[in-house]
């Protein structure tokens, strides 16, 4: 047996594991449903704070689509980066199997890839359903046949790359701890003041608003409005053309791509040299 | 040889429960950056999705007093509501269901205990940003509103005693449930806004989570000008009609509970 078809192997059991894992072994529909309360609840949330504030005033919609549009693509964040920064966590801790991750044939990026795609898999279900329950209940300005499915896409599967990435590095950097329960969902949180993903950065105070501008997230998250709302899009950044931000998107993902592998490899490192891939976490 | 009265036992079984939790309050330290960090920052980015809207500065008010019951209700559903799921898991609930004690007092210590905690995370939560955003509240109403708080911590923790009977019937899908009983219950709450936003119906529906009510009435009393949902008193009689129903609901339940799971042997299942 090829050594590629050994790591598709290895790949595709991760991702059916990641699956499984990730919905406790629950039934798929119950799963999806769970899955989609959250992020269709804290779309209406946003969308109630700004109806409290506009008034029902006309031409809200746009502003609405922002806000929107931000709440269910995180999805792809919550589950990329905190599900699987968590799994890492729960692998070694509570299901005891992340030494024999290691020890298997299987290269630890493949398996990690796999376990973070599985969790992509829910996202995408309950970005859908977000934005078709949205757009029909707020009559928001997106139109399927006018997307620019390639842009989406394109924009997409970059931010996708940096998100597993950076959840990579951080996973692996949790298990520097003894106990990092609940420090995927904090890295998740802490992403998501600085993404724009439901206010402008402009608003961020100097340090964090530079901060966010370094962010490959951001240029998602403009790109995933210009794409699905075109010209009635409200702009993070309205000097810049759709070239232009794909542009800082693909720059932002290889840099962020190199610091992660940096962290990663650094943090595989001192986890082998201290032991702590099969470290005891009193689950 | 004496033994010990069954309200000692009682007693001592609240104490002994609630200490453990006491001490994490402090010893665990990654989970007090966790449990105070999700929160604040939970409550900073929509402090500044109001900042993106202009919204008038009470609206920041709003967001922060939320924030701080947040804490509460993470604290209810994630150490009340599925404590007896994991306790299972663990294999300390067959150990619970044989001492010579009452589930409810070992709730009722949970209660207590994890009241604490969650007071030391919510009072950082509440220096934290109303500091950062410049935060202010009406100093008369300061001394009312603690009163209507602690009637709300009561009222909530005797529906985290409730919850955490029914969750014995849930398996595997008890920490998805768990997960769902965020963002549903912060936009049936009013987390974020003024829950009379909300209407009528779904204004109702909420207040059957007692922190709706009470939240709403800490906003009227520190926050002047904040949309009425009800008047101020009837807030505070519900509020304590759900500390009365929702205790006495969540022993008959409890009582019901424990006997099915004793039959159907949920008691020693494993489900985590």
């Amino acid at each position: 047996m090829s050594a590629a078809i050994a790591q598709w192997r290895g790949f595709k059991a991760a991702t059916r594991l990641g699956w499984e894992v990730s919905s406790n072994w629950t039934r798929p529909l119950i799963f999806v449903i769970y899955s989609v309360l959250r992020p269709l609840s804290g779309a209406f949330i946003l969308v109630v704070m700004y109806r409290v504030i506009s008034g029902g005033a006309p031409g809200t919609a746009t502003y609405l689509a922002f806000l929107v549009s931000g709440v269910a693509f995180w999805s792809f964040v919550q589950y990329g980066f905190a599900g699987l920064a968590n799994g890492m966590a729960d692998d070694r801790g509570e299901y005891r199997m992340l030494k024999y991750v290691y020890t298997s044939p299987v290269h630890f990026y493949v398996y990690l890839l796999g376990r973070g795609l599985a969790q992509l898999a829910a996202a995408v279900a309950s970005a859908a359903i977000v934005l078709v329950v949205a757009t029909i209940a707020l009559r928001l300005p997106i139109d399927p046949l006018r997307v620019n499915y390639p842009l989406l896409l394109a924009a997409s599967f970059l931010a996708m790359l940096a998100v597993i990435a950076m959840a990579m590095a951080y996973g692996l950097l949790l298990l520097l701890a003894r106990d990092s329960h609940g420090y995927g969902d904090l890295g998740a949180s802490v992403l998501y003041v600085i993404s724009g993903a439901i206010f402008p950065i402009s608003v961020l105070p100097g340090i964090l608003a530079t901060v966010a501008a370094l962010s490959p997230l951001v240029y998602w998250m403009e790109l995933i409005r210009r794409s699905l709302l075109g010209s009635h899009t409200i702009r993070m950044f309205p000097a810049l053309s759709d070239a232009d931000v794909l542009l800082r998107l693909v720059i932002a993902t290889v840099v962020t791509l190199i610091v992660a592998h940096l962290v990663f490899t650094w943090a595989d490192r001192l986890a082998r040299q201290r032991g702590l891939i099969d470290r005891e976490s009193n689950w | 040889m004496s033994h010990p009265s069954a309200v000692r036992i009682f007693l001592k079984t609240i104490v002994a429960r609630a200490w453990p939790r006491f001490v994490s309050t402090y010893r665990n330290r990654t989970w007090v950056v966790t449990e105070t960090l999700l929160p604040l920052v939970g409550t900073i980015s929509m402090i500044y999705v109001y900042r993106a809207l202009h919204a008038p500065a009470r609206y920041l008010g709003f967001v922060v007093l939320g924030g701080v019951l947040l804490a509460f209700w993470q604290n209810v559903i994630y150490s009340m509501a599925t404590q007896f799921f994991w306790d299972r898991g663990a294999g300390n609930l067959e150990l619970f269901a044989m001492a010579p004690t009452s589930l409810a007092a070992i709730l009722l210590g949970m209660a207590f205990g994890g009241a604490y905690v969650s007071l030391t995370r919510a009072v950082t939560i509440l220096l934290v940003a109303s500091i950062l955003f410049g935060v202010g509240y009406s100093a008369a109403g300061l001394l009312p509103a603690l009163g209507v708080f602690v009637l709300t911590i009561c009222a909530l923790y005797c529906l985290g005693m409730l919850l955490a009977s029914l969750f014995l019937f849930y398996q595997r899908e008890a920490w998805q449930l768990a997960d769902a009983m965020q963002e549903p219950i912060y936009f049936l709450s009013g987390f974020y806004f003024p829950i009379r936003s909300l209407g009528a119906i779904a204004g109702g529906l909420g207040s059957l989570i007692p922190l709706t009510l009470g939240l709403d009435a800490i906003r009227q009393l520190v926050l002047p000008g904040t949309p009425q949902f009800i008047p101020l008193r009837w807030e505070i009689l519900a509020v304590v009609a759900q500390i009365a129903g929702y205790a006495i609901l969540s022993q008959i339940s409890l009582r019901y509970l424990e006997r099915r799971a004793r039959e159907d042997a949920r008691l020693i299942l494993r489900s985590t």
